[in-house]
C-alpha cells in the first residue's frame, strides 16, 4: 500500500500537525480513501458524541435544581424543564436538519471530486470543470467552489471572477424546471418582448428569478437558432413556437 | 477497419463504401439538427422507422438523419432518393402517406411539395427558388451526409484534399494555394487566410498552434453550428490542412457549450477520424502527428475574439488583450496561435480540391468565394444560405427569402450581428461583399442578416443592440464599458419620450470616443448600430425626440404611436 500524504487541509480549513496526523489515521482505518467517506463518518461519530451529552446535562440540571429546591421556585423549575426539552427538541432538530444538509454537501463535494479528477487537476481545465459542476448541480454553491480552489491550487477570487464573467453560470439553486426565452435578433424583431410579458404575467416571476416553490427558473437567451419560430421559448429542451397565454398556463400546469 | 496508410488506402476505401451503396435503393433522409428537431424531426423519424418495418420495408429502403437542408423555416425536411422528392413541414401523422403513395406506388404526396404559388408544385429540391439562386459547395454536403458517420463524408469525396495535401504538397505550397484563392476570414474581419497561415508558419518556436473559433455568439446568426452539427469532418479536413501547412500539431476546436449537438457530433467525428487514421501520429502514412482537443465555452459574445478565446483555452476568464502582437506570433502560452473561423476552415478543402482558379473565378474583385449567411427575420424563407460574394441584397431577400412575412413594406437589412449596421430599403442593390459593407457602415460580421419591415423601430434596435452588447462587454477598457453604457443611456431616454435636442449630438460625439479607444473589436465597432441608424434613419431619432413620437409604433412610455 503506498504511503498516504499527510493532508495539511480539509474541505477549506487548514488542519494543524494533529489533526492531520488524526486524519490520516482515520482514512487508513476506516480503509477508505475519499474525504467523503470521512466526512461522513465523522458526523455519524458527532451525531453520538452530541447525543449522549444532551442527554447528561439535562439529568444534571434535574439533579441541580432538586437538590436546592424551595417549594416556592417549583413554577420556575417547570418553567425551566420546560424551556430545557424545547430548547433539546430544537437542538435534536438543528442537527438532523445539519446533517442532512451536510450529507448534501459531502455527495455534491464527491460528485465535484469526481469532475476534478476526470481533468486530472489540470488548472487550465477550471472552464470545464465548472461548465460541468453546473450542468451538475444547476447551479454552483459556494461549497463546491471553495473544493475545487482547493484541489486545483487556484485562488477562489480567481474562480469567482470566472463564475460571474461566464453568463451559464449560477450562484444561486435554480428550479426545477427550466424556462428559456428567446431575445435573439430574428426574435427581438418579431416581437419577442410580448412573448416575454406573458410568461413574466403567467409564471409571476422575472428573468433571473426563480418561483418561490422552486418549480420554476425564468432566463432569456440570446438566440438558440431556430429563427424560423420565432418568438421562441424552450422549457426543459423542447420548444415552443410563438406561445398564447392560454398554452403558456397549460404546458406549465402540467409541471410539478 | 484499420488505420489508412495512404492516399491509396483512402481511394480503396471510398470504392467500397460506394460498392455496397445501390444508387437505385430507395432511401429517406430526414433534416435532424437543431433548428428541424425543434419541429419534432425526432417524431418523424420514428414513425418512419416503426411504420417502414410494418409495412414489410426494412432491407428495401434505407432510413437516414442527415444535416441541415438550410430550409429551416420549412422543417422537417423529408428527401426521398433516387427520385429525389423533396417533402417540408413533414408532420408524424404524415409519414404514413408518404410510405404508401411514395415508397410503395411510387407516386408523390403533391400536398406536401413546395406550393410556387402560382398552382405549381415543386418536387426537386434544386427547382424550389428558395435553393434555385445559392450556389452551394461548403454547405452541399450537408443534405447528404450522416453527421455521425465518417465513411458518409468520405464517399462524398471527403478528406480528398487532405490525401493530397499529405502526398503531393509542401507546406509552403499550401500556403500558396491558399494566397492565390483570396480566401479572405469567414468570421467576419475578412482578413487574408493565406497571410495569417504564413506569419504564424514563419513565427518562430517549435509549438505552434491551429484553433477553429465555433465561439458564434452572435444572436440570429447559426451557419457555424450548423457546419459543425451537419458535417464536422469538413471542418477537421480543413483543420488539418491547415496544422500541416502551418507545422502544428495540436489543434483546438472552441465550441458554445449552447450547442450540445454540434459538440456530441464533433466528439464522435474525432474519434472515428482517429480510428481511421486521419488524426493522430503519421496521418495517412505521411508522417504527420496532429490531434485536435474540444473546448467548450460558458457563453461570453467577447470570447469571439481571438485573443479572448485564446486566453480561455488557457484556463482563465476570456478577456481581450491590446493585440501589438498578432496572435498568429504569440497566442496560447505565448506560442503561435493560428485562429480561423468555422467557415474558413471548412472552404479549405474546396480550394485544394477545385484549386485558386476556381475559387477566384467566384465573387468580387476583393472579396472570392462564396458566403454564407442565415437569413431571420421578419422575412418568409427562414434559413441558411450560401451565394457568390457580390450578389445584391435585393436578391437574397427577394429572390432567396421570398420577401417579407405579409408582405409589408421592408424598411431595413441589418448584416454583422450586433456589431453591425443597418442598410435601409434604398441600398438594397449593393452586392454584398467584405469591402461593400464595410463602405456602407455595416460589416460582413457573423453574416447574419435580419429583415426589418415598416413595424420595427430603427432606434429601438440601435436600444436592443446596445442592451446586449453592454451585457457582453468584458469591461475591462474603459470607453467600452462607460462609453456604451452612457450612449444606452442616452437611447434609453429617447425611447421614453423624454430625449433632449442635442442627444444626436453628443451620440455622434461618444461613438467616436468609443470606437477610437476601445481595447478590441467590439468596443471599436459597438457604435456600429447607432451611427448606422443615425446615417440613415435620423427622422425616426428626430421624430422621437421633437414630437415624442415613435413612427413604428414600437416604443412604449411617454411616446404617442
Amino acid at each position: 500500500m503506498p504511503k498516504r500524504k499527510t493532508k495539511t487541509a480539509f474541505i477549506g480549513i487548514k488542519l494543524t500537525a494533529q489533526e492531520a496526523a488524526l486524519l490520516t489515521k482515520l482514512q487508513d482505518g476506516l480503509n477508505s480513501t475519499t474525504k467523503t467517506q470521512v466526512l461522513l463518518k465523522g458526523l455519524d461519530l458527532m451525531d453520538k458524541v452530541y447525543l449522549s451529552t444532551s442527554v447528561s446535562s439535562n439529568v444534571a440540571l434535574t439533579e441541580k435544581e432538586e437538590m436546592s429546591s424551595p417549594i416556592a421556585t417549583n413554577l420556575e423549575l417547570a418553567r425551566l424543564e420546560y424551556e430545557a426539552r424545547q430548547y433539546s427538541i430544537r437542538v435534536q432538530q438543528a442537527k438532523s436538519k445539519t446533517k442532512e444538509v451536510m450529507r448534501q454537501v459531502a455527495q455534491e463535494l464527491s460528485k465535484t471530486d469526481e469532475i476534478v479528477d476526470k481533468h486530472k487537476g489540470d488548472k487550465s481545465k477550471l472552464i470545464q470543470v465548472l461548465l460541468e459542476l453546473q450542468r451538475e448541480n444547476k447551479w454552483l454553491s459556494e461549497e463546491s467552489l471553495k473544493w475545487v480552489s482547493q484541489k486545483l491550487d487556484v485562488p477562489l477570487t480567481q474562480i469567482y471572477h470566472m463564475a460571474t464573467f461566464y453568463k451559464i453560470f449560477s450562484l444561486v439553486p435554480k428550479g426545477r424546471h427550466s424556462i428559456m426565452v428567446c431575445t435573439g435578433t430574428s426574435c427581438e424583431v418579431r416581437g419577442t418582448s410580448h412573448l416575454l410579458d406573458r410568461v413574466i404575467k403567467t409564471l409571476k416571476i422575472r428573468p433571473g428569478e426563480t418561483s418561490s416553490d422552486m418549480r420554476f427558473s425564468l432566463g432569456t437567451v440570446k438566440c438558440l437558432g431556430c429563427c424560423a419560430l420565432g418568438p421562441v421559448m424552450v422549457i426543459d429542451g423542447k420548444y415552443y413556437s410563438r406561445p398564447s397565454v392560454k398554452e403558456i398556463e397549460q404546458i406549465t400546469a402540467t409541471l410539478d | 477497419m484499420t488505420r489508412l496508410q495512404s492516399a491509396n488506402d483512402l481511394e480503396s476505401l471510398k470504392k467500397e463504401i460506394l460498392a455496397k451503396k445501390d444508387p437505385n435503393k430507395l432511401c429517406v433522409t430526414i433534416c435532424s439538427q437543431t433548428g428541424c428537431q425543434a419541429v419534432l424531426s425526432e417524431e418523424v423519424f420514428r414513425a418512419f422507422s416503426e411504420q417502414i418495418d410494418r409495412n414489410g420495408l426494412r432491407g428495401k429502403v434505407d432510413l437516414r438523419r442527415t444535416g441541415c437542408h438550410g430550409f429551416c423555416g420549412r422543417g422537417p425536411i423529408v428527401t426521398v432518393f433516387p427520385q429525389n422528392i423533396c417533402y417540408l413541414g413533414v408532420k408524424p401523422d404524415d409519414v404514413a402517406e408518404i410510405i404508401s403513395t411514395t415508397l410503395v406506388k411510387n407516386k408523390v404526396v403533391s400536398r406536401l411539395l413546395y406550393d410556387a404559388g402560382d398552382g405549381r408544385k415543386i418536387a426537386q429540391e434544386d427547382e424550389i427558388p428558395f435553393y434555385k439562386y445559392q450556389s452551394r459547395f461548403v454547405f452541399a454536403n450537408n443534405r447528404v451526409i450522416d453527421a455521425k458517420n465518417i465513411d458518409d463524408y468520405i464517399a462524398v469525396g471527403g478528406y480528398r484534399a487532405l490525401a493530397t495535401v499529405l502526398s503531393e504538397m509542401m507546406p509552403e505550397q499550401v500556403i500558396d494555394e491558399v494566397k492565390k484563392a483570396s480566401l479572405r476570414g469567414r468570421g467576419g474581419a475578412g482578413f487574408p487566410t493565406g497571410i495569417k497561415w504564413e506569419t504564424a508558419r514563419n513565427a518562430s518556436g517549435k509549438i505552434k498552434y491551429v484553433i477553429v473559433n465555433a465561439e458564434e455568439g452572435d444572436p440570429g446568426a447559426f451557419m457555424d453550428r450548423i457546419l459543425l452539427e451537419g458535417n464536422p469532418h469538413g471542418v477537421l479536413e480543413g483543420l488539418i490542412i491547415g496544422a500541416y501547412a502551418i507545422g502544428a500539431h495540436q489543434g483546438f476546436v472552441y465550441v458554445r457549450q449552447e450547442y450540445p449537438l454540434a459538440v456530441e457530433n464533433l466528439m464522435v467525428a474525432l474519434k472515428q477520424a482517429r480510428k481511421d487514421g486521419l488524426l493522430g501520429r503519421n496521418i495517412l502514412g505521411s508522417g504527420f502527428d496532429f490531434d485536435v482537443e474540444v473546448h467548450c465555452g460558458a457563453g461570453a459574445f467577447v470570447e469571439g475574439e481571438s485573443s479572448a478565446l485564446m486566453t480561455s483555452i488557457e484556463g482563465r476568464v476570456g478577456e481581450p488583450r491590446p493585440k501589438y502582437i498578432r496572435t498568429a506570433v504569440s497566442g496560447i502560452w505565448e506560442r503561435p496561435s493560428n485562429l480561423n473561423n468555422v467557415k474558413t476552415w471548412a472552404t479549405v478543402p474546396f480550394i485544394i480540391n477545385n484549386g485558386a482558379g476556381w475559387f477566384t473565378s467566384i465573387g468580387t474583385s476583393g472579396s472570392k468565394g462564396t458566403m454564407l449567411f442565415s437569413l431571420a427575420g421578419k422575412v418568409k424563407n427562414t434559413g441558411l444560405i450560401e451565394v457568390p460574394m457580390g450578389m445584391t441584397l435585393r436578391e437574397i431577400v427577394f429572390n432567396i427569402g421570398g420577401g417579407t412575412i405579409d408582405d409589408k413594406r421592408l424598411k431595413a437589412v441589418q448584416t454583422g450581428g450586433p456589431l453591425g449596421g443597418v442598410l435601409p430599403e434604398r441600398l438594397l442593390d449593393t452586392p454584398v461583399d467584405f469591402d461593400e459593407l464595410s463602405r456602407l457602415g455595416s460589416m460582413m460580421g457573423s453574416s447574419g442578416m435580419i429583415v426589418m419591415d415598416e413595424d420595427n423601430c430603427m432606434v429601438n434596435i440601435a436600444r436592443y443592440f446596445l442592451s446586449f452588447l453592454i451585457d457582453e462587454s468584458c469591461g475591462k477598457c474603459v470607453p467600452c464599458r462607460e462609453g456604451v453604457f452612457r450612449m444606452l443611456e442616452i437611447l434609453n431616454r429617447i425611447c421614453t419620450g423624454t430625449g433632449k435636442l442635442d442627444d444626436i449630438k453628443l451620440l455622434e460625439e461618444i461613438s467616436g470616443m468609443v470606437s477610437g479607444f476601445s481595447l478590441c473589436g467590439l468596443g471599436a465597432a459597438a457604435p456600429n448600430s447607432v451611427l448606422s441608424t443615425l446615417k440613415y434613419f435620423r427622422d425616426e431619432y428626430e421624430a422621437h425626440i421633437e414630437e415624442k413620437r415613435c413612427p413604428a409604433g414600437v416604443c412604449k412610455g411617454a411616446l404617442i404611436s
